[in-house]
């Protein structure tokens, strides 16, 4: 069996290749290009944010009532909050210099820690920001519509828990499925850490 | 001890078509490979820096290469919802090749390819690091799996490339 594998082996470092390599000159200029070319792939994730800063940023202007206004900024507190935690947690970065040290089921599993922990807290950074804002908000719409039409505060509160019940479902969903997700990847941690020298790996 | 620039010479030259091997094995859109090829040599050039000889050169140079393209594969899979499968979930179909041939050799390559991208990275790292003719005491190294392991995890693929491939022509039906 083992002079047979060595056919397909011969096969495989047979295919012709690209040379490639960096000129001993190159390699600032290259790294640059590299780096700049991660600011912007970086920046295009957070166009989600920036069109929720853009939104809100005009009801800033648009509306007057007090609340709505404060329930605006916080929103786009909120969004900038989560914009930075996205950042530390997510961002794409060059790789690290000391990345030959780790083997590579070690550097698996840090990265699969990592994305394990973000999931797992993804209430308190992703979604608690902004729920005092939509509160706000929701309130000061409620008693602006009030405030022009004085006897039908019954009937938009009723109106406004709707679409509040919708939003709270959405973030339930949203924290159960990443709760699902962070489970999925610890068994993966698991099973990793099975793998490795004397069944963990673990220094 | 030798400067970076020396050694990263050294691993382009001992490891370059290797680099570009694995490269293609990670990633299938050219212009996505010729991308992780130039990370995979910034991020080897960069880390020589912090080469100290504890391992091998050849370690070394695979450890980076896996990790940032692994990296690279785990970023591009979140993105798409793929989900990757072990060696030991693979079944041993005959994929109908017969490596003595010229025109199916290059189909088997491409083949293979699409095999090893499938992959659980541990598992892809593994598939590649055996195909590169690394003992199973350097891919122990490499990888961080235990020697048993390593040996069991050789064996299923020695297993899955003769099934597959017929390995050999017709002595490996």
């Amino acid at each position: 069996m083992a002079d047979e594998s060595e056919d397909l082996k011969n096969l495989w470092q047979s295919q012709p290749s690209d040379p490639y390599g960096i000129r001993r000159g190159d390699f600032r200029q290259k790294m640059r290009k590299f780096e700049r070319r991660i600011f912007w792939r970086n920046v295009r994730e957070y166009a989600a944010g920036a069109v929720v800063i853009a939104a809100f940023t005009r009801y800033e202007w648009k509306f007057h009532g007090l609340l709505v206004r404060l329930g605006s900024g916080l929103i786009i507190a909120g969004t900038l909050y989560v914009m930075y935690q996205l950042h530390r947690r997510a961002s794409l970065r060059p790789a690290p210099a000391d990345m030959g040290l780790s083997p590579c089921i070690e550097f698996h599993r840090k990265t699969l820690e990592r994305q394990r922990d973000a999931l797992q807290t993804i209430w308190s950074w992703y979604l608690l920001p902004f729920v005092p804002g939509l509160t706000v908000f929701v309130v000061g719409s409620i008693l602006d519509r009030w405030a022009a039409h004085p006897e039908n505060l019954e009937h938009l509160i009723l109106n406004s828990l709707g679409p509040s019940a919708i939003m709270a479902a959405v973030f339930l969903v949203a924290w159960r499925l990443n709760r699902r997700a962070a489970a999925r990847l610890q068994a993966q941690i698991d099973e990793l850490n099975d793998l490795g020298d004397n069944g963990d790996s673990r220094p | 001890m030798a400067s970076r620039e020396d050694l990263y010479e050294e691993a382009v030259r001992t490891h370059g078509p290797a680099l570009d091997r694995l490269s293609r094995a990670y990633e299938a859109n050219p212009e996505a490979r010729r991308d992780l090829l130039q990370e995979i040599h910034l991020a080897l050039w960069r880390s020589l820096e912090s080469f100290d000889a504890r391992c091998s050169l050849r370690t070394w140079i695979y450890r980076v290469a896996h990790n940032v393209a692994s990296s690279h594969v785990d970023a591009d899979r979140r993105s798409k919802a793929r989900q990757p499968v072990s060696i030991d979930g693979l079944d041993l179909a005959d994929e109908g090749f017969d490596t003595a041939s010229v025109a199916d050799r290059r189909m088997a390559i491409e083949r293979l390819m699409e095999l090893i991208r499938e992959l659980k990275p541990l598992d892809r790292q593994l598939m590649l690091l055996f195909l590169e003719g690394v003992d199973a005491g350097g891919i122990a190294e490499v990888t961080g799996l235990s020697p048993g392991n390593v040996a069991t995890k050789i064996h299923r693929i020695k297993n899955i490339l003769i099934r597959r491939f017929h390995i050999g022509g017709e002595h490996g039906r």
